[in-house]
């Protein structure tokens, strides 16, 4: 193979042909490859994107013939509408949390079964079921354990913490927080898998100088541990701030974006506008006003982590 | 990591293990415990006796591998293309794909179901299998297009050569050295589908059509709000997908959290 491939080098250069002709005769052009994709793909959602942006300026219920054209006062709706800041602020909220708690979660778990635990395999299996099972499906489940009369309160009762019996999903004060509650539980195993296989990478040499040099276990994990799996935690940065603003099923499902709209998200709200309310036009400039903000992030994280020079060794 | 060379040290990082797991597995205890409540393996019967239930799976499962199929031929062409060969502004039609990794279903909503209804797919299995393979695309390609950058040009160069033609360099050499990310793409691509609770509920309206995610609601519907009947159903719909995780564990696991290899 090498002899075939010289000896079409030195016939190429021999017929004085340069190497830019070398070259496309080896990289033949490629648009015929990425042309299903890309009319498939970026057709079907630039147009709808762009048909929202069309359907935004409209006062429409969806199936009517008569279409009011408003302009940008379907926006300016949004900006004046307490819901739509509340949604915001939910995410903001939601993307905070969970990315904390999961990535510590992760982190510690990852930490603790890379120290050959018994039984390692059960424990894996344990926290990453959740992660495959469809929210749709355990929706009714946590609607069961979080209820009056639920498990999670019964557990309370046995613990000798049965003053803190509530009904958890019916309060606008705690109503977030299982949503919360159910996001990382379905999140942790992603981020665990993630640092596992980062701290498969670490040098152990890095870490047998740490410990002749005296460094404890939770020196080990801050100072050395912690520093190495840097891009990870980057990386779990982008996707828990891309899940929070695609945030959806659990709301809709556990409690309807309620009481009181304290788990509305922006998925929920847009939904409940465009499909039961029928306010097609408004729901279509919330969802612009989602596609902006989710744009204003990726660039923001991308430059980020251009900047850090980070790159994911998961 | 941990260091844990004395039994007592040993045994305290187990216990700490095993206590933060706990809230892990409480849900699924309490979902199977919850679903033998009452008529305790006659929850099960009465759920399995429903005759829709084989349909609810099969649409599913339809739904699933249309998009796979969708989805892995589209993405190993163009990440062939956008890696290995010459395309005039490569990089704008790239990010053109890649933009659209943020977007999340439901603003896609009213477009499509106003251009479903005017082209008669309103309530049929495409009105899914489309936006769904759409929306997996940026996501896939981006990772197949890693994966075969990482391929030695030489490989194809060589084959090329000796006189195959592009088409045959990527069905002998890429193809077969792209598996791993191949089965990858296909686990996370299943799952997608398998799990997508939005676009089946907005666009499949008859109970004949509807996928597994909407079992929750309908037996809400057909048992009168009895909640351990609804969940054996959560049981019934959770169990092929464990079985099918434990099986494959490793490909599960790569699929799933193939979200941050970048």
């Amino acid at each position: 193979m090498t002899s075939s491939s010289r000896t079409a080098e030195t016939a190429d250069r021999a017929q004085g042909r340069g190497a830019a002709r070398r070259r496309s005769f080896l990289r033949p052009t490629g648009y015929a490859w990425i042309l299903p994709a890309l009319v498939f793909s970026v057709g079907l959602l630039y147009y709808s994107v762009g048909y929202t942006g069309y359907i935004s300026t409209l006062n429409w219920n969806g199936t009517a013939p008569d279409v009011t054209h408003v302009g940008l006062a379907n926006y300016a709706k949004a900006f004046g509408d307490p819901v739509f800041w509340l949604t915001i602020q939910h995410t903001a909220i939601s993307f905070v949390v969970t990315f904390t708690l999961s990535t510590l979660l992760g982190f510690v778990f990852a930490a603790l079964l890379h120290s050959r635990p018994w039984f390692g395999g059960l424990y894996k299996v344990a926290l990453f079921v959740p992660v495959v099972l469809a929210p749709a499906i355990m929706a009714p489940v946590f609607r069961q354990i979080f209820a009056n009369d639920g498990q999670f309160n019964w557990l309370l009762e046995h613990i000798g913490l049965g003053a803190l019996a509530q009904p958890w999903l019916a309060q606008s004060g705690t109503a977030l927080a299982v949503i919360l509650a159910i996001t990382i539980w379905g999140g942790t195993g992603v981020s665990f898998i993630l640092y596992s296989a980062a701290m498969g990478q670490i040098d152990p040499e890095q870490l047998e100088a740490a410990e002749l040099d005296g460094a404890g276990n939770i020196r080990r994990l801050v100072s050395i541990i912690w520093p190495n799996v840097r891009g990870t935690t980057l990386a779990l940065a982008t996707l828990s701030a891309i899940g929070a603003l695609k945030t959806f099923d659990i709301p809709y499902l556990v409690t309807v974006g309620g009481p009181n709209f304290a788990t509305e998200f922006l998925g929920t709200l847009i939904y409940r506008t465009s499909i039961p309310l029928g306010q097609v036009g408004y729901g279509a400039a919330l969802s612009i006003l989602l596609l902006v903000i989710a744009l204003v992030m990726a660039i923001v994280l991308n430059a980020g982590r251009n900047k850090r020079g980070a790159r994911t060794d998961a | 990591m941990l260091e844990s060379r004395r039994r007592s040290s040993r045994v305290i990082l187990q216990i700490i293990l095993t206590i933060l797991v706990i809230p892990f597995v409480l849900p699924l205890v309490a979902m199977v415990q919850g679903s033998l409540a009452g008529s305790g393996w006659g929850n099960y019967l009465a759920v399995l006796s429903v005759p829709e239930l084989p349909l609810f799976f099969r649409n599913s499962a339809l739904i699933a591998v249309a998009t796979i199929v969708i989805v892995y031929v589209f993405t190993m062409l163009a990440a062939f293309g956008f890696a290995k060969l010459h395309i005039r502004g490569k990089s704008f039609y790239f990010w053109l794909l890649i933009a659209a990794l943020t977007l999340p279903e439901v603003v896609l909503l009213t477009p499509l179901f106003a251009t479903m209804t005017s082209l008669n797919l309103y309530n049929t299995y495409w009105a899914v299998i489309l936006p769904l393979s759409a929306l997996q695309l940026p996501f896939t390609v981006l990772l197949a297009r890693n994966f075969i950058d990482g391929i030695p040009d030489e490989l194809i160069e060589a084959a090329r050569i000796d006189g195959a033609s592009t088409v045959l360099a990527f069905w002998h050499i890429v193809l077969p050295l792209t598996r791993p990310i191949g089965a990858a793409i296909i686990v996370f691509t299943l799952l997608g589908a398998w799990n997508d609770y939005l676009l089946p509920l907005v666009f499949l309206v008859d109970p004949s059509t509807q996928t597994i995610t909407q079992l929750p609601q309908f037996f809400v519907g057909q048992f009168s709000n009895d909640q351990t009947k609804v969940l054996a159903s959560a049981v019934i719909t959770a169990l092929p997908e464990v079985i099918a995780y434990l099986c494959l564990q490793r490909l599960f696991e790569r699929g799933l959290s193939a979200g941050a290899l970048k």
